[in-house]
């Protein structure tokens, strides 16, 4: 007994200690004498990049406000044409990375581009270019970002919504209050930590981006994180720019803990009715759904649609792109990189709940914020740390160098990618094991079953559904994810994501669309499977 | 010398900084015997169930069963070691199996067990009939633990726990089921050891009692003893079934109270002549005569259906709890004057 605690002990630690790496990095660096290019970048960019990604986060946090919260209004209380499906639908955005999106938008829009092919189509031949739009720069970094992150903010607030009981609508009735009463002062209230939940994982998302903006060409605290570690070999600075960066979302993170803690309180399961929604018909159920459609068709339907024409349009790069291969370095990634994650956390999971012990509990709450930090930091610090690590070992036992078992290996890959998603995967298994109280595994040791028994017919054969789906929504992730991927992986190991990139960077977005229209494909599957889940509780 | 079936020395239980039980000691000489555990809540009566089982260690003292050493400071077996069954209070049925499934869940223990259970009898004694398919979360609480009940007995223990196994159960389903589980428990010769906080309940199905005050076994009894006998004011408090007066010993066989009078009766303990003494008076040890001397004032009555509880108050402010038949040909309203008979007789003076 006591020696199987050791284990769980040594077990936890091992990874928090792990999870830990990228923060820790990050902040020794900052006190390491820096590089001339430092104290250059300090003087000139340093608040240009601040700026940048400030003015981005502003933006994207009042667009994706107004969708996320009206698009979860009127699906929440009201009937119009369509909207079953629109409640589903919506989600569908989570399938587009803002990166893939602002491909689309410029394929769309640029020069002799969709649009103008389609208005010559219309209108003959003519000189359109100029009065076409152009949403590239920091504009098309917004529209992209919004329109891919809004859905945080639509489900949670949604979820929100739909958790209100009837009961209190009816109390508030009750209490001489009217119909806009109650939803001024009873509805949008209880949802604000809901809300607040949502944007903070947006602003989160928005600050760690680095496809979208890179593409843009937009400075930001991202790429220049990432120009410096690729251009300059300066690792250093890239950490020190971190900093700043971590700073900012580690307090934003504590700030959707914080919410999420709020949000949970009105999910009163017994006597839960749903509140009935109202008719909507005439000109107020148009503007509803068209306003629904719109965001569907430009959130999900227009980029997909921009990718595949540009796929079949340009079917040479078929050939190129080597199609077999490209699905099955990413299937695989990903698969491995869940199962790891996922076994891994219902491993701590179990250890944790079985010892009962007060610090291997603060000890995983301490480890969940690898969430919080953005790839292309996590994968920068990554690579600080293991040279370092590496060189110390030479130094200290002449071991031959460790660095490529983790450094541009699927070893490493999968490493930080765990780093990055183990709080997800750990917080919904935990989530779904508190529901088993802890009085029906002492039932079950009373009954004359052990604790791998217990686990076995009574744990696993109860979360098995919901860590299915865990795995699936961490697969999702993994899909989309970009900078991890970029930095870490082999050479010329690609993923939809990096050949995506690799084309677009490369001034090829005709040749992006394949492996994009892939992402988006498999990408969707998922969310598809896990619609049910996903409108229901995340 | 034979050895007890369960023996608890000295042992101090500790729910929390506040929740302990003190140096307790409990010992079940014989096979078969159903002890209750009486005591407000959170008072750590849950704790000591759980102590005996395993789930909790102790830090002093010692449990053994059958001679063999379970829980001490240096020893601890595992809860799936011990063959102790406990029955939760609250909802502990595996979410995920039929309730069919959650009674047999541990059934395959103990297949050489001195006694067996038709699993379709005992559903139909807990009034289980109908349940067998369905859910956890699909049955009523008080199902849910007759269904925990089952599941415990299944599973054959050595010794039966059961914390507040009635607690979430109608009325009158309450009643039958004390029987029908009082009758199983002994015709198997299980023991076992239950907490409740309902003292009737605990009469009804114990051999003995022991009721569990401020962090101390105040006393460990049979039902009627506990009843007539309380061994202190605490005792007497916490029952709730009687009132102390201020009394004055004045011979081997009575004490005189300022406003009843003399009260005739066998003292539990002697006492010097002239003591001061608080006498123990309970609803039915008075009677109730009309034509009597001796009247109070009712100050409150309270209907229970086979009776009426009468309060009485008397001159120097006691407030004195009367039995009167239901069927009593006429009723007093408050405020009216209420007549006792003299001389009263109490059968055991219980005085502090």
């Amino acid at each position: 007994m006591t020696k199987n605690i050791n284990y769980w002990y040594l077990g936890s630690l091992l990874i928090s200690l792990l999870v830990a790496l990228p923060i820790l990095t990050v902040f020794t660096s900052f006190f390491y004498t820096t590089s001339e290019y430092y104290t250059l970048l300090k003087d000139t960019f340093l608040i240009h990049y601040i700026l940048n990604s400030s003015i981005i986060l502003i933006a994207v946090l009042f667009l994706t406000f107004l969708f996320g919260v009206l698009s979860a209004y009127f699906v929440s209380f009201y009937n119009f044409p369509g909207v079953n499906f629109f409640k589903w639908a919506l989600i569908l955005s989570f399938a587009v990375p803002a990166y893939i999106y602002a491909y689309s938008l410029t394929a769309f829009f640029e020069n002799f581009g969709t649009l103008f092919a389609i208005i010559t189509w219309l209108f003959g031949e003519g000189n359109y270019n100029k009065f076409i739009p152009k949403f590239d720069g920091m504009i098309g970094a917004i529209l992209s970002m919004s329109f891919s992150l809004f859905g945080y903010v639509y489900v949670l607030t949604r979820a929100s919504f739909y958790h209100q009981s009837n009961n209190l609508i009816e109390v508030s009735k009750n209490l001489g209050f009217s119909a806009k009463e109650s939803f001024f002062k009873i509805i949008l209230p209880s949802a604000r930590p809901a809300i607040v939940a949502g944007l903070s994982l947006v602003a989160m998302e928005c600050l760690s981006d680095f496809g979208t903006v890179s593409f843009f060409s937009v400075s930001t605290l991202t790429t220049g994180i990432y120009n410096s570690w690729l251009s300059f070999d300066d690792l250093n600075t890239a950490n020190q720019l971190s900093f700043f960066l971590l700073l900012i979302i580690l307090a934003l993170f504590f700030i959707e803990n914080y919410s999420r803690g709020g949000a949970k309180y009105h999910q009163s399961s017994q006597g839960f009715k749903q509140i009935p929604k109202i008719d909507l018909n005439g000109k107020k159920a148009l503007i509803v759904t068209i306003f629904c459609a719109s965001l569907f068709f430009i959130s999900f339907i227009f980029p997909t649609l921009q990718m595949f024409y540009w796929t079949i349009k340009f079917p040479k790069y078929f050939q190129d792109a080597n199609l077999w291969l490209l699905n099955f370095n990413t299937l695989t990634l990903v698969f491995l990189a869940s199962l790891v994650l996922v076994s891994l956390s219902f491993l701590i999971n179990f250890g944790n709940r079985i010892s009962k012990s007060k610090f291997l509990d603060n000890l995983s709450l301490f480890s969940i914020s690898g969430y919080a930090i953005p790839g292309v930091i996590l994968a920068v610090a990554f690579i600080t740390f293991f040279s370092w690590f590496s060189d110390f070992l030479t130094d200290l036992f002449g071991f031959i160098s460790i660095k490529k078992i983790f450094i541009g290996s699927i070893i490493g890959l999968i490493l930080a990618y765990f780093i990055r998603f183990y709080s997800l995967a750990f917080n919904g298994i935990k989530s779904n094991y508190l529901k088993i109280n802890q009085s029906i595994d002492e039932s079950s040791y009373l009954l004359g079953y052990s604790k791998f028994r217990t686990f076995r017919k009574i744990h696993f054969p109860y979360l098995k559904n919901s860590i299915f789906l865990i795995s699936i929504l961490i697969a999702i992730e993994i899909i989309k994810e970009l900078p991890i991927t970029l930095i870490l992986r082999p050479f010329n190991f690609e993923t939809f994501a990096t050949k995506a990139y690799a084309y677009a960077s490369q001034d090829l977005l005709e040749a992006a669309a394949l492996p994009a229209l892939f992402l988006i494909f498999w990408a969707g599957l998922l969310i598809f499977f896990t619609s049910k889940h996903i409108l229901s509780e995340k | 010398m034979s050895i007890n079936f369960l023996e608890i020395k000295n042992t101090t239980f500790v729910a929390s900084k506040l929740n302990k039980v003190l140096d307790f000691n409990l010992t079940i000489k014989n096979e078969g015997d159903i002890i209750c555990l009486l005591g407000p809540s959170g008072i750590g009566k849950t704790t000591i169930l759980r102590s005996i089982a395993g789930l909790q260690k102790i830090s002093k003292g010692s449990i053994a069963l059958k001679g063999k050493i379970l829980s001490s400071d240096k020893k601890h077996l595992e809860p799936e070691k011990r063959n102790i069954a406990l029955s939760f209070q609250d909802n502990s049925l595996f979410p995920h199996y039929s309730i069919l499934d959650n009674i047999n869940f541990g059934a395959k223990r103990n297949r050489n067990s001195k006694y067996n259970f038709d699993v379709k009898e005992l559903i139909k004694v807990l009034h289980l009939e109908g349940l067998e398919k369905k859910f956890p979360h699909q049955i009523s609480a008080g199902e849910a633990q007759r269904v925990s009940l089952a599941r415990s007995l299944m599973s054959k223990p050595d010794l039966l726990l059961l914390d507040e196994p009635f607690s979430n159960i109608d009325q009158s389903l309450k009643v039958e089921l004390q029987l029908n589980i009082k009758k199983i428990l002994k015709d198997k010769k299980i023991t076992t050891i239950m907490v409740t906080h309902d003292s009737y309940e605990a009469f009804y199905m114990a051999d003995y009692c022991g009721i569990i005050l401020s962090q101390t076994m105040k006393q460990y009894d049979t039902p009627y003893n506990i009843y007539h006998y309380p061994n202190s004011i605490e005792v007497v408090n916490f029952l709730n079934r009687g009132i102390l007066v201020d009394a004055k010993v004045i011979d081997s066989q009575s004490v005189e109270h300022k406003c009843l009078g003399t009260i005739k009766g066998n003292f539990v303990k002697k006492y010097p002549k002239g003591t001061l003494v608080k006498l123990l008076v309970q609803p039915d040890d008075l009677e109730h005569d009309d034509t009597s001397k001796l009247k109070l004032e009712i100050i409150d009555r309270k209907f229970r259906g086979t009776n009426f509880i009468y309060t009485l108050k008397t001159k120097n402010n006691d407030l004195i709890p009367v039995f009167v038949h239901s069927h009593h040909i006429h009723q007093h309203e408050v405020k009216e004057k209420f007549g006792i008979k003299t001389p009263i007789f109490i059968d055991h003076l219980v005085c502090f």
